[in-house]
């Protein structure tokens, strides 16, 4: 324990690795979540409505607004709700301040399942919701259920879905409850699919810290005494491991929980209970908004992890930091410039790399076969990459404390 | 105690640094003398078990000191040649981070570091960072980190590079007292840090033991090859062109030159006292050397 105590204070008090931390805290806490919720994303637009540095510095009073007006519109997402959210709307002067204030985060896929607002040309609903006869706006969940089976068959036949990973769409469906529950949602919107995702903006910071954290020994020279101290071997691999791990979850933690720690500030805890349908209108997962943020905040958790694990090994494969460095960092944004040149099944794999897969898969319905079984995609998105960190450990370790060749 | 050397043998490709070499150590000051490249470090790295050999062992009291594994490492100290550290830890804070790798538990290592600083000469820069050191001092830290769990075997590679004359005398003294009844092995090119310590030298070239003895036997070896000659000092360029000179001295306006030789070099020269110097030259050559 004290072995682990020093290792884990030697790697803190490195001035890279303070660097790091305070860089990725800038990127991901102060330039991603807080100037997105107090500038560009909420505040209030500008003169320039293409560019959104022009926008107000008012996010959190914003926010307010947005959500009181949400408020007049009822609990529960009927045909009523959307005819008045629509019928209100079209009483507005087009470019009024006040068009702003209306949320179509769920409108954006909700207005789509009406006909009546298909632009013939460009398939687009905003120019004709002005003009749409509201009374039409009917039979919402039935457009729903309709549109959903539709996608359904198109993803059975893009995807290869079996009946049985059909029937089993159609059941975790079947469990949502409606009607929906309607609030302001642009807030999730923006958790959901913007800040939590960009947890994986980590990696580089984690592959820069942990690295060097074996090759980093051979290059401070310092290798060759550790290896001939009487716990220079495997003891000092298991706590370099350990305290690499502690690090990745101490960067996590901070990182993460000072996201939700924004969020409690400037969304508060309102609309936890909707179901994530009134994000993205296909999707099938049964969960409400905390229960996809719990999903998306283990997706990153186990992520991070699993990439510690990673680097872990490279580090320990190489004796060069910058090999080290080139190769963690390769392991995940290589994949990505070839993946249009590597075969199907390929692609598909390297999604399971950690920090390389994507949370909001949530919202899709993609379908993975493992002997004979279909696994829905963000299961095994959750448990693979952190199992493949955790499979390169015991290589680390291997790889440490054997002795020199050459 | 013995320290047993069994035909060690590594090769590096097709270059060989160390050729089949054996020897037995018991307690006392062993000297490794060889020109650079002639398979020191090598040889010193196989001993502390980091580098696997090619062909061959060591074994301590009998037992391979690779399968002792941690137990011999609980008895062994070492320098190595580039002396790593943290640049951003102070010289307390190295030590006692290397204590607690050597497992000693921590209020014997906090004893044991303040000793240690006290013994070379670091009490005054103990909380300052290693990287603010000369390389004098960063060499002490390096020694004081080898001393820390009072070794069995210590092997100590190139000790006193970087240190200054009072440094190196004050190292000297340390090691000789320190000796006792354990192992120490000292490599080095400068013959006079184990001549006035080491029980036994060896001297190794191209991965092989090629003398040893004590320091007196060495240089016993080259009695009637050690020559002085008073040449005027305009020749006496050709001299060195032509033979090992072990020493140039300037005596008015002739130059009397220590000659290493078989044979008399001249008629005029004298036969003189041998010393490990010549030893080692006879052995390696002035240029080689």
């Amino acid at each position: 324990m004290e072995l682990f105590a020093l290792e884990h204070k030697r790697l803190w008090r490195t001035p890279r690795v303070l660097i790091c931390v305070a860089l990725c805290f800038f990127y991901c806490i102060i330039y991603t979540t807080l100037i997105s919720f107090q500038w560009t994303y909420f505040g209030s637009e500008g003169e320039d409505s293409t560019n959104l540095y022009s926008n107000h510095l008012d996010g959190y009073s914003m926010i307010r607004t947005y959500k009181a007006r949400s408020d007049t519109y009822g609990d529960y997402w009927t045909d009523e709700t959307l005819q008045k959210l629509v019928k209100d709307f079209q009483t507005i002067e087009p470019h009024s301040p006040l068009s702003s204030m209306y949320d179509w985060t769920v409108g954006s896929s909700a207005l789509k399942l009406y006909e009546e607002l298909q632009d013939p040309e460009n398939q687009k609903y905003q120019p004709l919701i002005r003009y749409v006869d509201t009374t039409k706006l009917t039979d919402f969940y039935q457009r729903r259920a309709d549109d959903l089976n539709v996608n359904i068959v198109m993803n059975q036949q893009n995807l290869l879905l079996t009946d049985e990973d059909v029937e089993t769409l159609r059941e975790m469906d079947s469990r949502i409850k409606t009607p929906w529950r309607y609030e302001w949602t642009r807030g999730w919107e923006k958790m959901l699919t913007g800040s939590l995702p960009l947890l994986s903006r980590m990696a580089p910071y984690l592959a820069i810290v942990l690295g060097f954290l074996f090759s980093g020994e051979w290059h401070n020279s310092t290798a060759p005494l550790l290896h001939t101290t009487r716990y220079g071997w495997k003891k000092l691999a298991r706590v370099k491991v350990l305290s690499g791990f502690a690090f990745a979850v101490e960067l996590y933690l901070l990182i993460a929980g000072g996201t939700v720690l924004l969020q409690l500030i400037y969304l508060g805890t309102d609309g936890w209970d909707m179901p994530i349908q009134m994000i993205k209108i296909h999707a099938v997962a049964p969960w409400n908004m905390l229960q996809a943020e719990l999903y998306e905040l283990a997706f990153a958790f186990l992520g991070v992890v699993g990439y510690a694990g990673i680097v872990m090994l490279m580090s320990a494969l190489v004796k060069s930091n910058v090999l080290s460095l080139v190769f963690s960092l390769a392991f995940i944004y290589v994949p990505g410039l070839f993946i249009s040149y590597l075969p199907i099944w390929l692609q598909d794999a390297s999604q399971f790399l950690p920090m390389v897969g994507s949370p909001t898969d949530i919202f899709r319905m993609n379908f993975f076969h493992i002997f004979g079984k279909g696994i829905w995609l963000p299961w095994m998105s959750i448990t693979i990459p952190v199992l493949l960190g955790l499979a390169c450990v015991p290589f680390a370790i291997l790889k440490w404390s054997r002795r020199e060749r050459v | 105690m013995e320290l047993s050397i069994d035909r060690l043998t590594k090769h590096f490709g097709r270059k060989i640094a160390v050729d089949c070499v054996s020897a037995a150590l018991t307690p006392g000051v062993y000297g490794l003398l060889g020109a650079n490249g002639a398979g020191k470090t090598t040889l010193m790295r196989m001993l502390c078990a980091i580098l696997e050999p090619t062909s061959g062992e060591v074994r301590l009291d009998g037992k391979d000191v690779v399968t002792m594994g941690e137990a011999y490492r609980d008895v062994l100290g070492y320098l190595p040649q580039d002396f790593g550290y943290y640049p951003s830890y102070t010289a307390a804070e190295f030590l006692s981070y290397i204590a607690a790798l050597k497992g000693i538990p921590r209020d014997a290592a906090g004893k044991k570091v303040q000793k240690l600083l006290h013994m070379l000469d670091l009490e005054a820069v103990a909380d300052k960072k290693i990287k603010t050191f000369s390389g004098g001092m960063k060499q002490r830290v390096g020694i004081a980190q080898a001393l820390l769990n009072d070794p069995q075997v210590l092997i100590l590679d190139e000790p006193t590079s970087g240190l200054d004359p009072k440094e190196r005398v004050r190292l000297r003294n340390l090691l000789s007292e320190y000796a006792g009844n354990k192992i120490v092995i000292l490599s080095t090119h400068i013959v006079s840090d184990v001549e006035a310590i080491a029980d036994q030298v060896f001297i190794m070239n191209a991965g092989r033991f090629i003398a040893h003895g004590t320091v007196q036997e060495l240089a016993q070896q080259v009695r009637g090859k050690v020559w002085e000659l008073t040449v005027p000092r305009e020749k006496a360029r050709l001299w060195q062109e032509d033979f090992t000179v072990a020493n140039y001295r300037h005596e008015g306006e002739d130059v009397v030159l220590r000659i290493i030789s078989e044979e008399a070099p001249d008629p005029a020269a004298t036969a003189c006292e041998p010393i490990l110097d010549d030893a080692y030259l006879y052995h390696f050559g002035a240029k080689e050397a």
